[in-house]
């Protein structure tokens, strides 16, 4: 029989009581031998820990809320063998122990990353390209009734598009009345060149580089595959909660980004070289948006920057493709290209940039 | 023996950050590796040290909230509202693009008010949980209103609250600090609060009268910089520019300061359990100095010290808050509430706070 003190609270009122335990069988009776209260019998295995802060004990029952029992010190030998060890980290860590435990973590979040980011590559070509058309489709419609349409520009875009595109890969390439200077590939095949890119380019062999390097996002569904990943790593970081999460999501993103970036620059090259079309002067586009010469407003770059991760080494890429002794033909005669550049200004109907929403 | 009299310093904070520091740092590393997983069990760690070293009267709190409960609240919120948000938000994209603005401002409208609602509903949510996980002499606290009504009172009182020029707020503020308390319960007991926005508005009236002082002090600012120099800027009167510019910033910031610790002050003053009440002493100069200490401590430690935020908000919080009143222990029975098994996960994704 042991006279060390716990103090103990029913769970029925806040009243506290000094009490002993007498040991049972297979646990114990709480009796307060002042005023001879005694409470019902409790077996060891019902006991959890509530807490051990300090010099302070206590712990509870599994079936009786509130119920407590708990001591300052340490308890003799014959109690503390029987009390449950408490949890430190949570059940999982303390099972295996701290270090063992994050190491295990780091890996499993390691493939969990790679996963998410390897993933979209392997099942974006899965996926029918008939659900990708109709989830295009579905985005953009007339995109706001905002593209350029006249009979000499549609033509002019149309003969761009056949000697850039001659096997038709991209479902359909629109101008839009829109003054930035970028191209988007969306889904389903679907590129749409602004017209500030038109404006900006000083022939219409830089709009054909361009285009060539959308139509490689086209050909390697990278949209498709980017909107995945961006999927998965929302689902997989969103737990870190603030900043932390997305600031990690836009850095592995971007990453990534520039790997497809550089591919659809191969792509470009090469449907170039198929058109006899000069890659210098989207060399020359790409000099002028870095600010190595005249043109382009800080916001221009930006936007072109944003999106497309511009570096001298894209630029070499391009000079670096000139064939020597090819024979280049310009991407549009002087009339197309004027029809062109003019479409957007020409077409009476088209709605006005920023005029319904956007 | 039965009833204990406390004066003003009801509670009392035993803990040492020297202590905490283990949890923390573990916590931190152990967040990192799960991906952020780690942080409900995180949570429910410093809480419970919190918790036990905070003694109330005669005895400790004690935090009985799992890890588990937490994540899976954080699931739910995700699949139920997380979702559905990304949907919509995806389907009034599209709308945009395509032209069809008006139907895409409705849709966002109608999401937009959708969020508020849920912002009290989870603010309720979250008071509720946490009295429900909190024990004190083998009693805890609770709730049995689910919080909806409260998340309607949330919507209107907030809207009501942003009319005349935002003169409404205080009212807006204090009345829902009471409609929530006030359905609020430890053990048998249900909270009363019964604060009073009056002597709030005074140092709302701040607010007000700022844009003037500001004017007043750019007009002499203006002369006296034309009077010392005429024609070309000195760097003396840049300097001043942008001192000026920088003390607009920090009173502003130093009359929401003064504004909240009043706010704060009155509201807790005004709640009661049963023979007790409520107060709160921290005046506009201590939470200053909180403020200028976290700030210090992120800052001095490139961002690492912000693990050290909720102990030393909540050590601020308890040493801070004081009770008056007696409690009869034998009265003082177990709470009839009902408990939900999932924690504040609502509260958790719009991120605010729960008292």
């Amino acid at each position: 029989m042991e006279d060390f003190r716990f103090w103990h609270y029913d769970g029925e009122s806040a009243v506290r009581r000094s009490v002993i335990l007498r040991l049972l069988g297979d646990g114990f009776m709480p009796e307060d031998p002042d005023s001879g209260w005694s409470g019902d019998p409790v077996r060891w295995d019902r006991l959890t820990v509530v807490g051990r802060e300090g010099d302070r004990s206590a712990y509870g029952h599994r079936e009786r809320p509130g119920w407590r029992i708990g001591f300052s010190g340490e308890a003799p030998d014959s109690i503390a063998r029987h009390l449950p060890a408490p949890e430190r980290y949570g059940r999982w860590v303390d099972r295996i122990g701290f270090w063992p435990a994050a190491g295990a973590f780091t890996l499993a979040a390691a493939a969990v990353v790679f996963v998410v980011l390897q993933v979209p590559d392997w099942l974006a070509p899965l996926i029918p390209s008939s659900w990708e058309d109709r989830m295009g489709d579905a985005m953009v419609g007339d995109f706001g009734g905002r593209f350029c349409s006249t009979p000499a520009g549609d033509a002019a875009l149309v003969a761009l598009v056949r000697k850039v595109d001659p096997q038709g890969e991209a479902r359909d390439v629109a101008l839009a009345n829109i003054p930035i200077v970028n191209a988007v590939t969306l889904p389903g095949g679907r590129i749409i060149l602004f017209d500030g890119l038109i404006q900006q380019a000083k022939s219409p062999d830089e709009v054909a580089g361009v285009l060539g390097h959308e139509l490689g996002h086209v050909r390697h569904r990278d949209t498709l595959t980017g909107l995945l990943r961006q999927l998965g790593l929302t689902a997989v970081l969103g737990s870190f909660g603030g900043n932390a999460g997305g600031y990690l999501n836009g850095v592995l993103s971007l990453s990534y980004g520039r790997k497809a970036e550089s591919s659809a620059d191969g792509v470009a090259i090469e449907q170039m070289r198929g058109a006899a079309i000069s890659p210098l002067p989207t060399a020359g586009f790409f000099a002028r948006l870095g600010g190595e010469e005249e043109g382009g407003t800080g916001a221009q770059t930006m936007t072109w920057l944003s999106s497309h991760p511009l570096s001298t080494e894209r630029r070499k890429r391009f000079e670096a493709a000139v064939a020597k002794g090819q024979d280049y033909r310009p991407a549009l005669d002087p009339a197309q290209w004027q029809a062109l550049r003019r479409s957007c200004k020409a077409d009476p109907d088209v709605a006005k940039p920023w005029g319904r929403g956007m | 023996m039965d009833e204990d009299e406390i004066g003003r310093d009801g509670f009392a904070f035993s803990g040492s950050w020297r202590a905490y520091a283990p949890i923390a740092f573990t916590n931190l590393a152990l967040t990192i590796v799960t991906l952020g997983i780690y942080r409900f069990w995180a949570t429910t760690r410093t809480r419970r040290y919190l918790w036990a070293h905070t003694r109330f009267i005669d005895d400790q709190l004690e935090w009985t909230g799992t890890g588990k409960e937490l994540f899976i609240g954080f699931l739910m919120v995700l699949v139920l509202i997380g979702v559905p948000f990304m949907i919509i938000n995806f389907g009034a994209q599209a709308l945009v693009l395509q032209g069809q603005t008006g139907l895409a401002g409705l849709l966002t409208l109608a999401s937009f008010v959708t969020i508020l609602y849920m912002i009290g509903l989870a603010r309720f949510r979250a008071l509720r949980y946490r009295l429900s996980r909190s024990w004190w002499h083998g009693i805890r606290g609770g709730s049995d209103d689910q919080g909806f009504g409260y998340g309607c009172s949330y919507l209107w009182k907030s809207a009501v609250g942003s009319l005349a020029a935002g003169l409404m707020i205080p009212w807006s503020m204090m009345s829902l600090w009471n409609e929530r308390w006030n359905k609020m319960s430890f053990g048998p007991h249900m909270f009363e609060s019964a604060g009073d926005y009056r002597p709030v508005f005074k140092r709302f009236l701040l607010f007000y009268l700022f844009p003037f002082i500001v004017f007043a002090a750019g007009a002499l600012f203006a002369v006296t910089a034309a009077q010392m120099q005429q024609g070309a800027v000195s760097p003396l009167a840049l300097l001043g520019g942008v001192l000026f510019v920088l003390a607009i910033y920090g009173s502003l910031g130093l009359i929401a300061l003064a504004f909240y610790a009043k706010f704060f002050r009155e509201a807790v003053d005004g709640l009661s359990l049963a023979g007790l009440n409520f107060h709160f002493y921290a005046k506009t100069k201590e939470w200053l100095l909180l403020f200028l200490g976290d700030i210090a401590l992120v800052v001095c430690t490139l961002g690492i010290g912000s693990i050290f935020l909720s102990y030393r908000h909540w050590k601020f919080f308890v040493t801070h808050m004081g009770c008056t009143g007696a409690i009869y222990t034998d009265e003082l029975t177990q709470s009839q509430t009902k408990t939900a098994r999932h924690g504040e996960g609502l509260l958790d994704a719009f991120d605010v706070g729960a008292i």
